[in-house]
């Protein structure tokens, strides 16, 4: 069976992009105990910059990665500043309505600005297929898995080891004692929402050599990061690195078994399926769904 | 408790302005805005009445109207019996999503009843033997009361007031009624209420299944007005929102609100696209930044929507007749 191969590389690349995009998701959850439901449209966004950056400039996708972040990291303060700021205290339901507000005017933003047109970023390496043993490589597919787990290590070393990080991790525990403590809550949120978009940004601007950029292009990511993100346990950064790799799985495996049609209610199914069963997670902690924190 | 003359006023207006108006463009939009209403409305007895925000009704909408087609298109039935058979069908998944409502709070409730609207995307579009695929369904066009074959946009005012009336009525009644109370209470404070002997699970799924009903309601009566279904606008998000947003802008948990709300919406929304859709097809989604942005805007100002904002005024001028 050359297949087998096949498949498990397929899911390792899919894997480490769904996992960055999965991580900026969980960790703002985890810490802000906010679901950014306008999380894929900062993806689309940063894969428009990828485009415009190659098509006006001619920069590289992976010149453009470097040079962005600190973009994506002032997009990312900006936005937490006149946006999310007057909620961060608010019920859920404002918070929910807030993002998903800011999702439905930033997609048609971009819809106005750039229109519906697919759009691709064709690098001369666009068609370069590496083969190694049974396995065949695209090389975008290869360096963006390459750059997302090392990102995705980065920020796990930032999370344990730097003072920021430990900052963050102790807002996330309980926000009123690391306030008691001193500790710069609305900071703290700021930088981790910050931190959120540049992931996912970077993934944005990864994922732009493979796949087209479109106003809706978001939807069908961020999807896969809720599920990834919920299967975790929302807020569990490693539970998210793992549940990425499932789902990947699921979508590789399906795809090849039932065909790429109905791979997306495979992995729904999975998601509503865990939801009923387990709807903490496999790692996460029981009933914190039923107190939705 | 609100008033009812307001709403007696309303829908009045809507049911008499038939009689008067002629112009096919004012009734459309009248038409319009009273759909939109009702699916503001039962969307406001799940989310506003009972607390459970949802942001996949456009699942039972789509159901709706995809019964309605199908029972017409397909089997030359009639579409009243695809409505019939599409509320019962949405009553059923308002089961389901009414039991994960109360396993799931919060964004993980928002996170399920998306991907439920999402499945049945996936299904409404890619399920070609069935339900024609993305292409969509055009809706035949057959004259008559029974066939829903009614060119008169009269007429059709005075079908959806019908459902309309009925969706304010059932929010009436959680507004006046015994259940009504306790469905409040749950949405307040669950634990409370169940502490209380309140029958706290089983009002939430009733109150998302009456919901569900009503929404699938909706869009069958909408599929036979446009026409035609397409599976990536009847089960998309964007619808979801819409409806949310509706009840939103007009009052959370009131019962005139999403009907209010609609009006504001539809009408911004018909203008922005009269006004920027010629130029290019991109321009179209204006009007949904404009969505985004006053959804930021209401829940963070003016979370009790206009007519909380209309009561509060009311009541502050009353009072300040009487102070000095």
């Amino acid at each position: 069976m050359h297949v087998i191969p096949q498949l498990i590389v397929s899911t390792l690349l899919l894997g480490g992009i769904y996992a960055l995009i999965a991580v900026g998701l969980t960790l703002i959850f985890g810490v802000m105990r906010v679901v950014n439901f306008a999380h894929g449209e900062f993806l689309m966004l940063a894969m428009y910059v990828a485009f415009w950056a190659f098509s006006l400039l001619h920069f590289d996708p992976y010149l453009t990665l470097v040079v962005s972040l600190p973009l994506f990291f002032a997009a990312g303060w900006a936005s937490y500043r006149v946006v999310m700021r007057p909620v961060i205290h608010a019920s859920h339901n404002v918070q929910i309505f807030t993002t998903v507000g800011l999702s439905i005017a930033l997609q048609n933003l971009a819809l106005v600005l750039w229109t519906a047109d697919a759009r691709f970023v064709r690098t001369d390496y666009y068609a370069v297929v590496v083969r190694i043993g049974g396995a065949a490589f695209n090389v975008a597919q290869i360096v963006a898995f390459v750059v997302a787990v090392g990102f995705t290590a980065g920020l796990f070393a930032f999370m344990r080891w730097s003072y920021t990080g430990k900052v963050m991790r102790a807002t996330a525990q309980d926000r009123q004692a690391s306030a008691l403590m001193g500790i710069d809550t609305d900071r703290v949120y700021a930088v981790t929402w910050a931190v959120g978009i540049v992931c996912v940004g970077a993934a944005g601007v990864l994922l732009a050599p493979i796949y087209p950029v479109y106003p809706t292009a978001g939807l069908q990511f961020v999807l896969i990061a809720y599920v990834a993100v919920v299967l975790g346990g929302l807020g569990d950064m490693v539970g998210a690195l793992i549940a990425a790799l499932v789902v990947a799985a699921v979508e590789v495996i399906g795809s090849y078994v039932i065909g790429t049609a109905w791979k997306e209610v495979l992995y729904l199914l999975l998601f509503i399926g865990i939801l009923v069963v387990r709807p903490a997670g496999l790692f996460g902690q029981r009933g914190a769904e039923a107190l939705g924190t | 408790m609100s008033a009812i003359a307001p709403a007696v006023v309303f829908f009045a207006v809507a049911g008499l302005a038939p009689l008067v108006v002629r112009d096919a463009f004012l009734l459309d939009s009248l038409v319009l805005i009273l759909i939109w209403g009702t699916s503001a409305a039962a969307w406001n007895v799940a989310g506003g009445y009972a607390g459970q925000i949802s942001l996949g009704h456009s699942a039972f909408f789509g159901l709706g109207a995809y019964a309605a087609a199908l029972f017409g298109a397909r089997w030359e039935l009639s579409p009243w019996l695809g409505l019939a058979v599409g509320a019962v069908v949405a009553t059923a998944i308002g089961l389901v999503i009414g039991y994960l409502s109360n396993r799931l709070r919060g964004p993980y409730f928002v996170l399920a009843t998306i991907a439920f609207s999402q499945v049945l995307l996936i299904v409404g579009s890619r399920w070609r033997g069935f339900t024609a695929g993305s292409e969509g369904i055009p809706v035949p066009f057959r004259p008559g009361f029974w066939t829903l074959g009614i060119a008169d946009k009269r007429v059709w005012v005075w079908i959806v007031l019908g459902l309309a009336v009925l969706a304010y009525l059932v929010q009436l009644y959680l507004e006046r009624a015994r259940r009504g109370y306790q469905l409040a209470a749950v949405r307040e404070d669950e634990d409370a209420a169940l502490s209380l002997g309140v029958p706290a699970r089983r009002l939430k799924v009733a109150a998302i299944c009456v919901s569900a009903a009503l929404t699938a309601a909706c869009g069958a009566l909408w599929a036979q007005y446009i026409g035609f279904v397409d599976p990536f606008y009847v089960f998309s998000v964007d619808l979801s929102v819409k409806f949310a947003l509706a009840a939103i802008i007009g009052g959370l948990g009131t019962a005139l609100g999403p009907f209010l709300g609609s009006a504001l919406v539809t009408t911004v929304e018909t203008y922005l696209r009269a006004q920027f859709g010629g130029i290019g097809a991109g321009l179209v989604g204006i009007y949904l930044i404009v969505y985004g942005c006053a959804l930021i805007v209401m829940v963070r100002w003016v979370p009790q929507g206009l007519v909380g904002w209309i009561g509060d005024r009311l009541r502050r001028r009353a009072v300040a007749r009487v102070a000095p």
